[in-house]
C-alpha cells in the first residue's frame, strides 16, 4: 500500500481536483484493492489494476457529485476549478490556474492520457493497461490535448 | 567593481557569480515564449504536512479486521411474527380495497418523461450489442436514428475516442481541432 499511496494519490487528484475529495476516493480505492485482491488475474500489473479502479472510482465519484448537485457534468468541473483559487492546498500561479480551465474543457479520456503522460510520466504500455484503451488511440489523445490546451493557453 | 589586470576595462560587483542565475533565468523566459513549453511543467497541488504517515492507518482501520457484527435472530423470533402477521394482515386489506377501486396499471400508464429520465439516470452497463439484442430492429425505421442532424465536433469527438489512430482516416488538421 506505501508504495502506490502517493502515486495513486496523485492520479486521483488531478480528476477530482480538492483534497478532501481526493482522500475520500483514495480510501475507497484502496477498500475495494482489498476487497477484490481475490479476483485480480494477474494479467495485468499490480498497479495498471489499482490505476484502473482509481480512474473509475474518481469518475464515479464525480458522476455521483453532479447529480447530487443537480447540476451537469461540465457545470460541476466549471466550479470544481473556480473553487481552487480559494484552496489552501493549491499553489497554483495564474498560469497553473489557467491550465486547470484548459483540462476542464477537454473530454475525460484526453485529460487522463495527457495528465498521466505529462505530470506522472507515465509510459504509453502502462497508461494503456490502466485506461484499457490502446497505445495509438492514446498518442492520439495526447496530442489532441496538447494542442487544444496550447490553443487555450495562447488564447486567454 | 572588479578590474582587469591587463587593461582598463571592469565589470560590475558579482557580474561572474550571478551569471549563470541570469543565464539559466533567461533560457527558461525563452523556453516558456516558446509555443512547446506553453504548458506549465508543475500543477500546484500541495497535501497536508504528514498526510500520507497517516492514510495507511486510516485505510487499515476500515479494512483489516473489521467483523461484522452477527445479530442472532432466534431470540426475537415471536416479536417478527407478530410483526410479520401485523404486515400481511394490513397488505391484504390495502390491496382488497386497492382493486376495488381502480384499475391495474399497465406499462401504458408510464409518462414518456419517466421512462426516460429513469433509462437517462441509470446505468445499465449494456455493450452495443446487449443493446441491440434487446431492441427490435423490425420495429425501428432509419429515419428514427438520423432524426437529428449530428454536431462536428461531436462526431469528431466520437472519432477521437473510439477510432484506433484518427491520423489514418487523412483528416484535414483544421477539421477535427
Amino acid at each position: 500500500m506505501n508504495t502506490y499511496k502517493e502515486r495513486l494519490y496523485w492520479h486521483i487528484r488531478r480528476i477530482v481536483l480538492n483534497h478532501d475529495d481526493t482522500d475520500d476516493v483514495l480510501q475507497n480505492t484502496f477498500i475495494k484493492v482489498y476487497r477484490n485482491i481475490e479476483k485480480f488475474k494477474g494479467d495485468s500489473k499490480l498497479y495498471s489494476w489499482m490505476y484502473r479502479i482509481a480512474t473509475n472510482e474518481s469518475l464515479t465519484f464525480l458522476k455521483k457529485k453532479s447529480k447530487k448537485m443537480g447540476v451537469s457534468d461540465q457545470e460541476l468541473k466549471d466550479r470544481m476549478v473556480e473553487n481552487l483559487q480559494a484552496d489552501v492546498y493549491f499553489d497554483g500561479d495564474e498560469i497553473q490556474l489557467k491550465l486547470q480551465k484548459a483540462l476542464a474543457t477537454l473530454p475525460d479520456k484526453q485529460k487522463l492520457v495527457f495528465t498521466m503522460k505529462y505530470f506522472q510520466e507515465m509510459k504509453y504500455k502502462d497508461i494503456s493497461e490502466a485506461l484499457d484503451t490502446s497505445v495509438g488511440a492514446l498518442k492520439t489523445s495526447y496530442h489532441l490535448a496538447v494542442k487544444k490546451i496550447e490553443a487555450y493557453l495562447k488564447e486567454n | 567593481m572588479k578590474k582587469d589586470k591587463k587593461n582598463s576595462f571592469n565589470t560590475p560587483e558579482g557580474y561572474f557569480e550571478n551569471f549563470n542565475d541570469r543565464l539559466m533565468d533567461r533560457i527558461q523566459n525563452e523556453e516558456a515564449q516558446e509555443g512547446g513549453a506553453i504548458i506549465p511543467k508543475t500543477d500546484g497541488f500541495a497535501v497536508p504536512d504528514g498526510y500520507f504517515d497517516v492514510i495507511t492507518n486510516d485505510v487499515l482501520s476500515k479494512t483489516v479486521g473489521k467483523e461484522t457484527k452477527v445479530i442472532p435472530l432466534k431470540s426475537n423470533r415471536n416479536f417478527y411474527y407478530s410483526v410479520a402477521a401485523v404486515a400481511a394482515i394490513f397488505i391484504l386489506i390495502f390491496s382488497l380495497t386497492w382493486n376495488s377501486t381502480s384499475e391495474p396499471i399497465t406499462f401504458d400508464d408510464l409518462a414518456n418523461a419517466e421512462i426516460e429520465s429513469y433509462l437517462e439516470n441509470t446505468d445499465f452497463e449494456m455493450t452495443s450489442y446487449e443493446i441491440a439484442e434487446v431492441v427490435s430492429l423490425e420495429e425501428m425505421e432509419l429515419t428514427d436514428m438520423l432524426g437529428d442532424d449530428f454536431e462536428d465536433d461531436i462526431i469528431m469527438e466520437y472519432l477521437d475516442e473510439n477510432v484506433e489512430d484518427i491520423k489514418e482516416l487523412n483528416l484535414d488538421d483544421t477539421d477535427y481541432e
